[in-house]
């Protein structure tokens, strides 16, 4: 292969350092790896920086919480204050890629349409982006899993669909040859997921991009109302300690650390680009839950793509169904009870599948705030809105539809105050009709966004619908925080696209 | 001899601190050599909550400490950071402890949790589980999932239950021949652009040899 560009790796660095490029880019997720392809293939100097570093296959964990510990942030047990919610980054070259399961969806028209109509937008639209959803899809090879590898897991939930007339379709993936080993929460082994690390990140470096992995930013620099580049310090891979000092003389700065992580680097910045006050304001997640069924004959579970099959038949309700695998230990955390109770229900586990709601949640907000001294850890609180509860509730009635019409013979909803198992629809009909409380329910997400947030008036927006600051010319911030409300699907593909709209008009400015 | 008031109370002080020491810190067995951080005290706690949640027997054999938990959450205590693994070490000093103060039913209730009985140690964890109070389930919640990640990482467990990982032949791609292994120099890079290889091939099925790590030893 011949790398024009080059990746730097922790051993590499052996004294402070400074550089300049005409585009600094920080984050190395979905949103920054797309912006530092596209710049670097369009002949600017791009370099791409990224706290985490790269895995190989030989890094995999195939424990699920000692993956954890090693791929995500705070080791993978971060919550928010105010109502709880389990909420994860990954710190890893591929940002979320490396460990997320690869869906793909391009929200329907709706969506953007109430993104429009609250926020001021004119460009964005499924007629405006489908182009650019079109071109990482292209490059992707994104396309519906096929029933190879579906897994009988993934397929009940089809035939569940089916039989209630649901609508349902397999899960359009970022993938190549995929085995079906149902593991993409701790790494592809088969190297089929296309995450950014095998995919967009060595297209840059052979586009000519410098990749400086284990690199932690710490301040975005800017001098009269410019940005000027970006500093920060190496840092050891899993201790997180820090050495070497650097400096990043950019024409443009563009930052995708995440929407859990770009306000916080904001905010350290002296509170830059923050007129409107809405940096680090309304966080949003998608609440997810996830019930799990039991059927006659085994389901063998553990094979199959980890999420293959979806529905977006109640999108406009405010839920998305989904299949679900992870690794046994996150998932086993579900069967209720102990002692030889606990153990003669996991004898259902052969038998067993899960399939999750996630939930839109415009009214539930939070907020993402700077520690004091040094921690680049974000202090995270939000409120599940009390109007929000109720569409839980109601995702869970028909997931337990879905199964039982997919001949399941139980489902264990993992609700408090409820029965912890139900053998029949008219037992779970209590689902349907009871007010829940929020919590009554163990949710978690790790769909964020919002915290740096678009909007038409700069009063009341961080950047505009192209990634632009308000307040500075040449920063951009291109991840999951620039959503305006909740993207109601899987948020990768979107965050990809809005990066590749953005890249066309930051290389115009430099 | 008139015995005064303030030796009586000095004595029952030192009596009932007595008490508190032997119920709060003695008697545990010494830890395992191999403990990377947990006291021997945090290893019987585990043990003992560990074997509540999965005692010996029924469709997957193994105890909770007979598959190893207390070791891997030692492990796993040492990995996560350092202020989160301290918010998990008070969790085990809690759930230990709280008997003392709120006993578990039926005699001699007023025990640390490791030194209940069976029945005792399950009739608390269901109190912890099903508590109306919402910190309380939490609580309950996050300490069964440290033993219920330790569980189910042994690899006996995960036969039992047909999830022990598969052996699944890793491709040559374009990025291992940028990237090292974490932590090692860029020579490390193993692989030559002669080495790349077609990714893809059957499907993963419940047929598939096992991961070597997970294979039952052969006896
Ligand atoms: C387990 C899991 C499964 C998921 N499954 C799916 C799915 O199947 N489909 C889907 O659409 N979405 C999924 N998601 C969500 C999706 O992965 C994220 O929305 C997506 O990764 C966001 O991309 P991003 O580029 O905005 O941020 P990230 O992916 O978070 O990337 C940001 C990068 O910036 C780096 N960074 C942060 N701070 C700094 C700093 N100070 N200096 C340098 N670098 C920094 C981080 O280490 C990270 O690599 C999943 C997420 C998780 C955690
Ligand atoms: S299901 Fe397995 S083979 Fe397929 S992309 Fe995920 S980890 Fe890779």
């Amino acid at each position: 292969m011949s790398a024009k560009g080059q990746v730097r790796v922790f051993s590499d660095y052996q004294r402070d350092f400074v550089e300049s490029a005409d585009v600094v880019v920080v984050g190395s997720g979905p949103s920054g790896a797309v912006v530092a392809y596209e710049l670097a293939a369009l002949g600017r100097q791009v370099v791409l920086l990224e706290e985490g570093p790269p895995f190989t296959p030989d890094d995999f964990e195939l424990d699920g919480a000692f993956s954890m510990a090693r791929t995500m942030r705070e080791a993978g047990l971060r919550t928010t204050r105010g109502t709880v919610i389990p909420t994860m980054q990954a710190i890893a070259l591929g940002g979320g890629s490396l460990v997320n399961s690869a869906i793909c969806v391009r929200p329907p028209e709706f969506v953007f349409e109430g993104w429009r109509e609250h926020f001021e937008l004119r460009q964005t639209g499924r007629k405006e982006l489908d182009p650019h959803f079109d071109a990482v899809e292209a490059f992707l090879g994104i396309a519906p899993t096929p029933d190879e590898v579906q897994g009988q897991r993934n397929l009940l939930f089809r035939d569940g669909c089916d039989a209630l007339g649901i609508d349902s379709e397999p899960i359009a993936r970022n993938v190549k040859g995929c085995r079906g080993s149902g593991e993409c929460f701790t790494g592809c082994r088969a190297r089929a997921k296309q995450s950014m690390d095998i995919s967009y990140v060595p297209a840059a470096i052979r586009s000519g991009a410098k990749v400086l992995t284990s690199v932690q930013v710490q301040e975005v620099r800017a001098e009269n109302g410019r940005a000027t580049g970006v500093q920060g310090q190496v840092v050891e891979p899993f201790t997180g300690r820090r050495s070497h000092r650097f400096r990043i003389d950019a024409r443009a700065v563009v930052l995708a650390a995440g929407c859990m992580a770009t306000p916080v680097i904001l905010q350290k910045s002296g509170n830059l680009a923050n007129r409107s006050g809405q940096v680090g304001q309304n966080l949003q997640f998608h609440p997810g839950l996830a019930v799990l069924g039991v059927f006659p004959d085994r389901v063998h579970p553990g094979f199959g793509a980890t999420q293959g099959y979806q529905s977006l038949h109640f999108l406009r309700e405010g839920f998305k169904l989904e299949t679900l695998w992870a690794p046994a230990a996150v998932l086993a955390v579900r069967f209720p009870g102990f002692g030889q109770d606990l153990k003669r229900r996991l004898a259902d586990v052969p038998y067993s599948a899960n399939w999750d709601a996630i939930a839109s949640c415009h009214r539930s907000l939070g907020r993402v705030r700077a520690r004091r001294g040094p921690s680049m850890d974000p202090i995270l609180s939000w409120h599940f809105h009390p109007e929000d509860v109720p569409t839980v509730g109601r995702a869970l009635w028909e997931i337990a539809r879905i199964f039982f019409a997919a001949g399941a013979r139980k489902i264990l909803p993992g609700v408090h105050g409820v029965a912890e198992e139900m053998h029949s629809l008219e037992e779970a009909e209590v689902l349907r009709t009871r007010a829940f409380k929020a919590t009554d329910f163990v949710t978690a997400s790790n769909h964020a966004f919002c915290s740096t947030r678009m909007h038409g008036d700069p009063a009341r927006g961080v950047v505009d619908e192209l990634g632009r600051s308000h307040d500075l010319p040449n920063l951009y911030v291109v991840d999951t925080g620039i959503f305006p409300r909740c993207s109601s699907v899987n948020p990768m593909l979107t965050a990809m696209a809005l990066a590749h709209r953005s890249s066309g008009v930051i290389a115009d400015q430099v | 001899m008139p015995v005064s008031w303030s030796a009586i109370g000095t004595l029952a002080a030192v009596a009932l601190g007595a008490w508190a020491v032997r119920r709060v810190w003695w008697g545990y067995p010494p830890a395992p050599p191999d403990a990377k951080v947990l006291s021997r005290r945090e290893i019987a706690f585990l043990a003992a909550a560990a074997d509540a949640t999965y005692p010996s027997g029924g469709p997957v054999p193994p105890s909770g400490s007979e598959a190893g938990v207390p070791s891997y959450a030692d492990r796993y205590v040492a990995a996560v950071p350092p202020g989160t693994g301290l918010l998990m070490r008070l969790l085990f000093f809690l759930v230990e402890h709280a008997t003392l103060a709120f006993p578990a039913p039926g005699r001699g209730g007023r025990r640390r949790f490791s030194s209940l009985s069976p029945d005792q140690r399950g009739a608390v964890l269901e109190a912890w589980g099903t508590s109306s109070w919402f910190p309380r389930r939490l609580v309950f919640s996050s300490l069964r999932a440290i033993l219920t990640m330790g569980y189910f990482a042994d690899p006996v467990v995960l036969r039992a239950l047909d999830l022990a990982p598969r052996a699944i032949e890793t491709p040559v791609v374009e990025a291992d021949l940028l990237y090292p292994p974490i932590g090692a120099p860029r020579d490390a890079i193993r692989h030559r652009p002669g080495d790349l290889s077609p990714i893809g091939g059957a499907p993963v099925g419940p047929g598939a040899p096992l991961h070597p790590a997970y294979r039952e030893p052969a006896s």
